[in-house]
């Protein structure tokens, strides 16, 4: 008899074993992959990025290439859209250029494209690839050949690495004299890039523009950022072309790489695109099936609570912390060995404490109680039976919260009106109870019945009342089957009660 | 500041006084040594009397038992011809809607504590009990009527009003412990050590007073009487034990507890039945179940009969 209680206790500690295990890894997943997070209200960034693309056809088929950012480690792609009216799109394999194809056109035409962006993150912009060619040897002349060596030569005396030296150097406040002369007079930056790059090549290190957008609201348009990528080591790395740092910005989002421009029209001219920027906020939760879609495992989102209506999903985050209430209602009666009115009383009335606030709660609680305990009083003289009479108890209560109701309204004090959410037949059976310990063993008896009732209720409800409780028992549900195994575990529990160890005191000789 | 905490004792202290814990008792003793099944037997007072009558246990002589509602007007009938009797619910529990009348004449019953009643208000009671106001559970019960008990003189100087009676837990068979408990004014003339009756353990081998307990402590007296506890000595003691003995036999429960009164003229007679019998005992006799559980299981013999199971109690000395 004894090894089969051990090896009920063996087996349910295997499992909760198991349980959190699995649980661990579950709650590793959903934050990493659907981006769940531990702190309720959690809100992701999510970037609206415009572009706008105007231009007057020249009255020949129009053709445009757009490249667009994909989806990469760097952010998630939430939703895009095209608005180009008598277009056709169409994208190419990687997706990341977008052909609008379209009959001769008269007008001047706008074309919208538009990108929902969240989860940016900084990468550090670095990107495996394999080796490019070698890059292609600028033909200078002998002296711009010299003019470029010493301007490398004179890189070489900056901090940092081969790359970041040059760019700091074009950099310079003021720029150095070699600088200044080899520089054309209008520089534009694009131009700057296309020579750090030649002397770049100089050195042996292939590199290429990247554009991109600093995200960051602002009403004005904007033009994109040039930013140079060179491949080092086997990857390519991101440069600032402002300050020659290495890496991306965790706000900055890559449009276009190598030698592409952003936009091309083919039959169209005086083509202008302007990017705007809004911010705005979104729950954190709400983008967690887009995650999942992501990350290859829908399926498994799509049957999890969090994919439900919203309605259902209040529902059911309402009783996920149920299994946590019960629990220290369990430790409270076995561990504890406290004693309350019916087991899940005091975690039903803790349930109607976060619905109602504490302290309207807690004085209309009392209220309901005592004039409940005081009809009842009256009632016992008539010595009604026992159905009648409780079924009468409850009718009372609902008048008494009826009356509780109407009344706070009058007041406009809202704690009268939390009256209606303390269930109804508990609340009699607290007073049905009350009375009865009252007439049997004596008012003193039935105060601590009731005052132990509620200290474990307020105590269930601190708990409960934590949002970060509340959100984590839903949102990493798989922490219920843990406490599922906890409690029967509880149920294998054999020693002593705390309340115990000060009633049988007596029984120890000193 | 922690003042309070020597209040409390450790874990291993109570282990090493033997004490058998709430959880320890449901999970280790009840929950392997009770079958369930086995519960409505001491749960329904009439079931309990019944089989007890049947295996040679005296109980209080049933009068008549009501269990509808259009019954109840057939009280007067039932109880035609005796001036005294009890009224109690067959599963009641803890002495609830026990109504003891000890004297019907001309339509008025008087009661224990000399309270005089009308017919209304004892019929009132029986619905009541009908209705379930005082059963386990809430659960429709069965209103028993049987004779009163004249407990004996032995324990008349220790009691306030009530009845006092002794309980024996008993273990595989074997009468392990016992106290009696002697209802006082606080506990309303009760015999609930919880409701304020005094718990007096007893000497297992001779029914001989321990120690006194009052609400978990320790006391010598009777509170309202005076009447110095530790003098008492319970007459036919090994009828008292014969008769838990025997409730193991009728009832197959491993861990029982019997509630015995003493009736001055008939001896002692079972009361009730407790298939969860509480753990105060252990407080009253200053010892902890534990110590006697495990001297039973390593130690007591098995198949034997009541009567050598009882004189081997009697005869037994611990081994440790």
């Amino acid at each position: 008899m004894l090894k089969k209680i051990a090896s009920v206790r063996g087996i349910l500690t295997t499992l909760l074993m198991l349980a959190i295990v699995y649980a661990a890894y579950s709650i590793y997943y959903k934050i990493e992959y659907w981006g769940f997070s531990f702190a309720p209200k959690h809100n992701t960034n999510l970037w609206s990025v415009e572009a706008h693309i105007a231009f007057e056809p020249t009255g020949t088929p129009i053709k445009i290439n757009l490249t667009t950012p994909r989806s990469n480690e760097a952010f998630k792609i939430l939703e895009e859209n095209v608005v180009a009216p008598g277009y056709k799109v169409k994208r190419n394999k990687s997706g990341s250029l977008l052909t609008l194809t379209s009959a001769p056109k008269e007008e001047q035409q706008h074309i919208y494209y538009k990108i929902m962006l969240f989860d940016n993150v900084n990468t550090r912009g670095k990107t495996s690839a394999p080796q490019p060619k070698a890059p292609e040897q600028p033909l200078f002349d002998a002296q711009k050949m010299a003019e470029a060596k010493q301007i490398l030569k004179l890189a070489e005396t900056i901090d940092g690495d081969a790359v970041s030296q040059v760019i700091k150097l074009f950099n310079q406040e003021p720029l150095s004299a070699a600088v200044q002369a080899y520089l054309p007079i209008q520089k534009s930056p694009q131009q700057t890039l296309e020579i750090i790059r030649e002397l770049l090549a100089l050195k042996g290190i292939a590199s290429r523009p990247a554009r991109g957008l600093l995200l960051e609201e602002s009403k004005k348009s904007l033009t994109p950022d040039l930013m140079l990528e060179a491949y080092i080591d086997g990857k390519w790395k991101i440069y600032n072309m402002q300050t020659g740092k290495k890496g991306l910005p965790d706000n900055f989002v890559l449009f276009q790489r190598g030698g592409k421009s952003l936009i091309d029209v083919i039959g169209g001219e005086n083509s202008i695109i302007k990017y705007s920027i809004l911010k705005s906020v979104t729950s954190t939760m709400n983008l967690a099936g887009k995650r999942a879609k992501l990350a290859g495992n829908e399926t498994w989102y799509d049957y999890s609570i969090y994919n439900l209506p919203l309605a259902e999903q209040n529902t059911l985050k309402w009783l996920s912390i149920f299994p946590l209430a019960i629990l220290i209602i369990v430790v409270m009666r076995n561990v504890v060995g406290l004693q309350t009115m019916g087991t899940f009383t005091p975690m039903l009335l803790a349930m109607a404490l976060v619905k109602t606030g504490f302290v309207p709660g807690m004085l209309c609680f009392t209220f309901i109680v005592f004039l409940g305990l005081i009809i009842r009083f009256f009632m016992s003289r008539f010595n009604l039976l026992l159905v009648p009479r409780i079924s009468a108890v409850v009718i009372f209560v609902i008048i008494i919260m009826q009356g509780f109701t109407i009344l706070g309204y009058r007041l406009n004090q809202d704690i009268a009106q939390s009256a209606v959410f303390f269930p109804i037949i508990i609340m009699a059976w607290i007073i049905e109870r009350a009375s009865i310990t009252w007439e049997e063993d004596g008012p003193l008896n039935a105060g601590k019945e009731i005052l132990f009732s509620v200290l474990t209720a307020i105590f269930v409800y601190l708990v409960i009342s934590i949002d970060y409780i509340r959100h984590i028992m839903f949102a990493f549900n798989e922490l219920n089957i843990v406490i599922l195994l906890i409690v029967m575990l509880l149920g294998t529990y054999t020693g002593y009660r705390l309340l115990e160890l000060k009633r049988f005191r007596p029984l120890v000789k000193r | 500041m922690f003042a309070w905490l020597k209040k409390y004792c450790k874990p291993s202290e109570l282990s090493k006084a033997g004490v058998l814990g709430m959880n320890a008792r449901n999970f280790d003793v009840i929950g392997k040594y009770n079958n369930r099944r086995l519960y409505p037997l001491v749960d329904d007072k009439v079931k309990t009397k019944m089989l007890a009558n049947n295996i040679g246990i005296s109980t209080p002589k049933l009068i008549g038992k009501i269990e509808c509602q259009y019954e109840v007007k057939d009280i007067l009938k039932i109880i035609d011809g005796y001036k005294e009797f009890v009224i109690k619910p067959a599963q009641g529990s803890g002495g609830k809607g026990v109504l003891v009348i000890v004297n019907y004449e001309d339509g008025i019953f008087e009661t224990a504590s000399g309270r005089k009643i009308s017919y209304h208000d004892v019929y009132q009671h029986i619905s009541n009990i009908l209705s379930g106001l005082y059963s386990l559970g809430g659960k429709y019960d069965t209103a028993i009527i049987e004779e009163l008990v004249h407990f004996s003189d032995v324990f008349k100087e220790y009691s306030y009003q009530g009845v006092p009676d002794v309980r024996l837990i008993i273990y595989k068979g074997f009468p392990i412990m016992a106290m009696t408990r002697l209802p006082t004014k606080a506990s309303g003339g009760r015999a609930n050590l919880h409701q304020g009756a005094v718990g007096v353990g007893l000497d297992i081998r001779t029914g001989r007073a321990l120690h006194g307990v009052l609400r978990n402590v320790p006391v010598t007296e009777q509170p309202d009487t005076g009447a110095n506890l530790m003098q008492i000595q319970v007459p036919f003691w090994k009828e008292h034990l014969i008769i838990g003995a025997l409730a193991y036999d009728m009832t197959n429960l491993g861990y029982l507890g019997a509630d015995i009164v003493l009736d001055a003229n008939k001896g002692p007679m079972m009361l009730e039945l407790n298939a969860r019998p509480g753990l105060a005992i252990q407080i009253a006799n200053g010892i902890g179940l534990k110590t006697r559980i495990k001297e039973v299981d390593k130690y007591y013999p098995e198949g034997l009969n009541a009567q050598q199971r009882v004189d081997f109690v009697l005869n037994y000395t611990p081994k440790e």
